[in-house]
């Protein structure tokens, strides 16, 4: 329990209710249902981003081709929408040009050695490239409206879409921490020689993560198609940079081995409510991204100074250890076994 | 032993790059052969790399700095904002490249402080200084300023800046004899960052603190210092990018150079410095800029859609950072290989020596 | 135990060049079942590459692997675990954020039954800790338990201790000396690796020396004795301690150290006069780096007095310190002292130029500069261009050298100035220490080898467990030495 009380996924949800509380008093429509509902609805898209993105930062990478990724997986749903292929099998394909594109990156990074950053920044122009060659830079627009059905159908008046992404976070949440193999992301992120030298796959585990960033960008692909009726140029556009915000928000350090599904979710949630707020405050929607960054520089920042602390009280501790233990063998209170 | 002949060449070799580009595209294409249109050609990636050449500084280090095009938007807006609201164009000016200086430093407090990745900490005021830039004008309505125009502050805040006097925006569109300003000012720009980079002490630590931070402590040098100083560099050039641009466009954006992200830091990158830090040079930057921008309008001038534009950058990037991790291995496999058989060789005349 | 049983495991005729620099020059060795095998050397002698290699985290550049006779390659850490030996690392690598039971059990295929087994094996051990709560939270003691714990899930029949008591406070390396027999009576092999040579001889069956990346001794520890080893550790060229042949000149101390105090050490003080040798014997984890890194204002948080050159240094900076005329040589020349991938020249002007009021670099000055020291310290390079990482250990070590000398100082401290390099450079060094004192200039050496320290020294402190500890003026015997660093049970209880 005191585990809980002290991550920072709690402290950033503590943030996040007294972001919402303190909006109330100055405008109660804050607190009706339908405005948290639509709040929920509008950041399941940066939730599943943030989720994919997380598994590269577990084990110290980082994918800012996400939003690139998202893009032309839409694409390819919307074609094979278009092409009269069946919703699921749809789906699947828009899923599977996720993980293709994911794997790609996994290629440059794990196989070649190439810097993260440096792959799939490269990448991320390619995807969007390829994303306009192959619509011709038009919107793909008779996307099928029975799309619209899964964001529009409401089960307890939240919208399927939500119930639907609710399920993958929960089944994800408990794969990783249930299954085995899902524990070498943090072993890897955590202490990568360690990880070697005790056997793991450490270059399968991140093929595995880019390849997972790429399935859960296929996705968040999905619900973006699903949300708007539509595939504008613009898909996941600057959504890159937005996951990597909310996941090390969450609390997942870029050095690896920290955070958890629920990290990405809540970093995500609190980056789509702060946008939210400012409508409520009347405040002008141009000042959301500076709020943003005030945030992630706030709670890094702040996270830099206690874990300082807590480091340095370590060492003072593990001090006093070795001096008691010699000042026992002065005194000749130890006893030869 | 090849590894640094080799490195030192990558700038011949992407100035043979850049002539056998024009030269193609130039066959194919005569018309973009014509001087003329090869220097004014420029203006349209000038701030690409005005950018570059600071981030190059700042990536020796080891550091990165994705804020910069941010701080574009920002100094245009501010500039534009400080125009209108009646400085006179050279305070208006001032005021913007200061901002530039003042937002660069605080990365540089912030990274030189704390030990969080720079990535983590330029993404954060990325969104801060476009934020800050997006909403300055409804900001400056609130504090009661007064603009000439009717709708207040407010209304600059999608439509730009216009109406800015003809001796600012000569710095976008004017020229001295057949040189385009925007180029004078990047050469410049250029000139300066390599001067610091390769002939003043400061240059000097910042490829020691891209090689090794520690060492450089242990050296004695002022390592923080030196990183606060190297990001409020960078940031001062992203603000001159983003004047440059304002003056180019003509009109004061807060979103001006927001695509300029993939550009710039390709530009660095194939350019030769290293994303691990401690080596790389201006030159390089400045080359590897001029190989894109021309690239790009080459494709563009050959009739290719400017869609296919980013993935033939991409796999530029790639390429290139990959050409050298394998050449690198190469060289390193040779150099073992060749110290086994004379240390093997050692120990054999040694046996054999009675 | 039976003559000579057949090897776990061997390696026959092993090379290993790092970066075109030979480190392992065709060694052979092994270890047997039932049996400590003590491997000892210098630091850099080549020890870590063997046991990386046996571990199977680099694969030797010429030679080859037997395992039970039969010849093998251990492609991957996994492999060698197959093959029965877990390396049990000096920094244990526990993931501090899962928990010990996952710490356990990473990398073991199966489920359940792993859980059960690490328990029971756990209990066996002695390791008594929650198994829920997360491993950052672990001792180091119970780190290297949970180490050795991994080892034995494996089924490993070889066990390589890297340096296990080098953290550890005195009653642990008792417990974890009754560990190690309890392994050993069950046909474990046991490779041990330590800087403490009692502990050596307490601990293991078989010890053997490793110089310059080839081994000069090996032989049953029962016919050893400390001096045997430390003679044997020496370097092949060892002269005995001669008179000085230089007087400490004048009466002003050039460093003054009063009651310092840091985390690792305690209260400590002392004074080096001009052209004065004061040599500082101290093993791993004695206090001496974190010592020497308080007075070069690395580590700024200590109290204390410190003097240089008679002017009070209360707030220290390295480059404050260098400015009053004091220089540091690290312990660690690739983490603090070379700028690896850059020309030698450039990490050779790198003090004066942080050091120095010229905004404007100035190539030939620095050219002059570089070819002036490559002179002067005997440094072998085809050009001052070339890249220090391609050098040898002992070239690089003298780029440091000349680097932190070029300010000319007049205290250098140097922290284990021959750390992992040949027979001639350590000379070369020596040679260099010889003029600085000749100028006039106070030096520090720092030495976890004893026989170093009582060659050059004029005067010995020891630092033991974070105390300083003065031996009687003069010069003094490496024995003497000995016993006063390594505290021996051995000598207390005589």
């Amino acid at each position: 329990m005191m585990r809980i009380l002290k991550s920072r996924e709690f402290l950033v949800l503590v943030l996040l209710g007294v972001m919402i509380l303190g909006v109330a008093t100055v405008n109660r429509a804050v607190l009706y249902p339908i405005t948290l509902i639509n709040i929920l609805n509008s950041s399941i898209f940066l939730i599943l981003l943030a989720i994919g993105q997380m598994f590269v930062i577990l084990t110290r990478g980082i994918d800012v081709s996400v939003g690139a990724i998202a893009g032309i997986a839409a694409v390819i749903f919307g074609f094979a929408l278009n092409g009269g292929v069946p919703l699921p099998l749809a789906m699947l394909a828009a899923m599977l040009t996720g993980v293709l594109a994911g794997a790609v990156n996994a290629v440059g990074v794990v196989l070649v050695g190439i810097p993260p950053i440096i792959m799939t920044l490269s990448t991320l122009g390619i995807f969007r490239g390829l994303m306009r060659v192959l619509t011709g830079g038009s919107w793909i627009e008779q996307v099928p409206q029975s799309i619209k059905a899964m964001s529009v159908t409401r089960v307890l008046s939240v919208p399927i879409l939500v119930w639907a992404t609710a399920a993958v976070i929960i089944v994800a949440a408990i794969l990783l921490a249930r299954i085995k193999a899902a524990r070498s992301f943090y072993a890897v992120g955590d202490n990568r020689e360690g990880a070697y030298l005790l056997g793991l796959n450490v270059a399968g585990t991140e093929f595995a993560a880019y390849a997972l960033s790429g399935l859960f960008a296929g996705m968040a692909a999905i619900v973006f198609v699903a949300q708007i009726g539509f595939v504008p140029m613009q898909t996941g556009q600057g959504q890159e940079l937005k996951a990597i915000a909310a996941v090390v928000l969450g609390g997942v350090s870029l050095m690896g081995g920290t955070g958890n599904i629920w990290s990405a979710v809540i970093g995500a949630l609190f980056l789509t409510t702060v946008d939210s707020m400012m409508i409520f405050l009347h405040v002008p929607g141009s000042w959301n991204n500076a709020v943003a960054g005030a945030v992630l520089l706030a709670v890094v920042v702040a996270d830099y100074l206690i874990r300082r602390t807590v480091r340095n009280r370590q060492l003072v501790l593990r001090a006093a250890e070795l001096r008691r233990a010699d000042a026992d063998a002065a005194l000749g209170r130890e006893v030869a076994p | 032993m090849t590894l640094p002949g080799w490195l030192r060449s990558w700038e011949a070799m992407l100035a043979v790059a850049l002539v056998v580009e024009i030269a193609v595209l130039g066959m194919i294409s005569p018309a973009f052969l014509n001087i003329e249109n090869l220097l004014f050609s420029t203006s349209d990636f000038a701030h690409v790399i005005i950018a570059a050449v600071g981030l190059t500084l700042v990536v020796i280090t080891g550091g990165i700095d994705i804020s910069g095009v941010s701080v574009m938007g920002l100094a245009s807006i501010v500039m534009g904002l400080a125009f209108v609201a009646g400085a006179p164009i050279g305070l208006a000016v001032a005021v913007a490249l200061a901002t530039g200086l003042g937002a660069g430093a605080f990365n540089g407090v912030v990274v030189a402080r704390t030990d969080v990745n720079p990535l983590v900490i330029t993404l954060a005021t990325l969104f801060l200084f476009s934020g800050i830039a997006t909403g300055l004008p409804t900001l400056l309505d609130l504090l009661g300023f007064k603009a000439y125009g009717a709708g207040g502050f407010e209304a600059y805040q999608y439509e730009g800046i216009t109406g800015l006097p003809k001796s600012f925006t000569w710095l976008g569109t004017g020229s001295i004899g057949w040189v385009p300003l925007p180029l004078i000012v990047t050469v410049m720009v250029a000139l300066a960052g390599g001067a610091l980079l390769s002939r003043t002490r400061f240059g000097r630590f910042l490829y020691f603190i891209g090689v090794s931070a520690d060492v450089a402590r242990f050296t004695g040098v002022p390592v923080r210092r030196t990183l606060i100083l190297v990001y409020a560099f960078n940031g001062l050039c992203a603000a001159i990018a983003g004047l440059v641009l304002t003056a180019y466009f003509t009109s004061a954006r807060s979103d001006l150079g927001s695509e300029a992200l993939l550009n710039i830091i390709t530009a660095v990158v194939l350019g030769g410095t290293s994303i691990q830090g401690g080596s790389g040079s201006v030159l390089g930057t400045f080359l590897a800029g001029l190989v894109l921008g021309y690239l790009r309008q080459g494709l563009l001038a050959l009739g290719i859609t400017s869609d296919v534009v980013p993935v033939i950058i991409g796999a530029l990037l790639v390429g290139s950072v990959a050409l050298k991790i394998g050449s690198a291995a190469l060289a390193m496999n040779r150099a073992n290989r060749n110290a086994l058989e004379t240390g093997r060789r050692a120990v054999e005349e040694t046996v054999a020596r009675p | 135990m039976a003559a000579d049983p057949a090897p776990l495991v061997a390696l026959r005729g092993v090379w290993k060049v790092f970066e075109g620099v030979p480190v392992l020059r065709g060694i052979d060795f092994d270890i047997r079942p039932g049996e400590v095998h003590a491997l000892l050397g210098g630091n850099g002698s080549g020890k870590s590459t063997i046991v990386k290699i046996l571990s199977g985290a680099y694969q030797p550049t010429a030679g080859r692997i037997e395992i039970g006779a039969r010849t093998t390659v251990l492609p991957r850490p996994s492999d060698a675990h197959q093959q029965g030996i877990y390396m049990v690392p000096q920094e244990p690598h526990i993931f501090p954020n899962l928990t010990v039971l996952e710490n356990l059990t990473m990398g073991l295929a199966g489920g359940v039954a792993n859980a059960a087994q690490a328990r029971r094996i756990a209990d066996e051990i002695g390791l008594s800790v929650d198994f829920a709560m997360p491993g950052g939270g672990l001792s180091i003691a119970n780190q290297q338990l949970v180490e050795i714990i991994r080892g034995l899930l494996r089924k490993a029949r070889v066990l390589i201790l890297d340096e296990p008591t080098s953290s550890l406070t005195r009653r642990e390396v008792d417990a974890l000396a009754i560990e190690m027999r309890t392994l050993t009576a069950r046909g474990i092999g046991i490779l041990f690796i330590s800087h403490r040579l009692d502990e050596v001889l307490d601990l293991a069956d078989r010890v053997s020396v490793l110089r310059d990346g080839h081994f000069v001794l090996s032989a049953p520890a029962a016919e050893l004795t400390p001096e045997k080893l430390v003679e044997a550790m020496l370097p092949a060229d060892f002269l005995p301690a001669t008179e000085s042949t230089v007087a400490p000149q004048g009466r002003n101390p050039v460093l003054e150290v009063s009651g310092l105090t840091g985390r690792a050490f305690r209260d400590v003080s002392f004074n080096v006069l001009p052209g004065e040798v004061v040599g500082i014997a101290g093993v791993v984890g004695s206090g001496r780096t974190e010592l020497a890194q308080a007075i070069y204002g690395i580590d700024t948080d200590v109290t204390g007095e410190v003097r240089i050159n008679g002017k009070a240094a209360p707030h220290r900076a390295p480059q404050s310190c260098q400015a009053m005329g004091l220089s540091y040589v690290p312990e660690d020349r690739h983490a603090h002292g070379i700028f690896l991938t850059l020309p030698s020249a450039r990490t050779i002007s790198a003090g004066l130029l942080a050091l120095g009021r010229r905004k404007f670099l100035a190539p030939r000055m620095e050219g002059e500069l570089a070819s002036r020291f490559v002179d002067r310290l005997r440094i072998k390079l085809s050009s001052t261009a070339q890249v220090a990482r391609i050098l040898s250990g002992g070239n690089q070590q003298k780029i440091v050298l000349a680097k932190m000398l070029a300010p000319e100082p007049r205290i250098v401290i140097m922290d284990e100035p021959t750390r992992g390099i040949d027979a001639r450079a350590r000379q070369d060094v020596y040679r260099i220490i010889r003029e600085l004192t000749a100028q006039g200039v106070g030096v520090v050496v720092i030495s976890s080898e004893m026989g170093e320290v009582a060659e050059i020294s004029d005067r010995v402190l020891v630092m033991l467990r974070g105390r300083m500890m003065a031996l009687p003026t003069g010069r003094r015997s490496v024995e003497e030495i000995s016993a006063a660093t390594f505290a021996s049970r051995r000598g207390a209880a005589a």
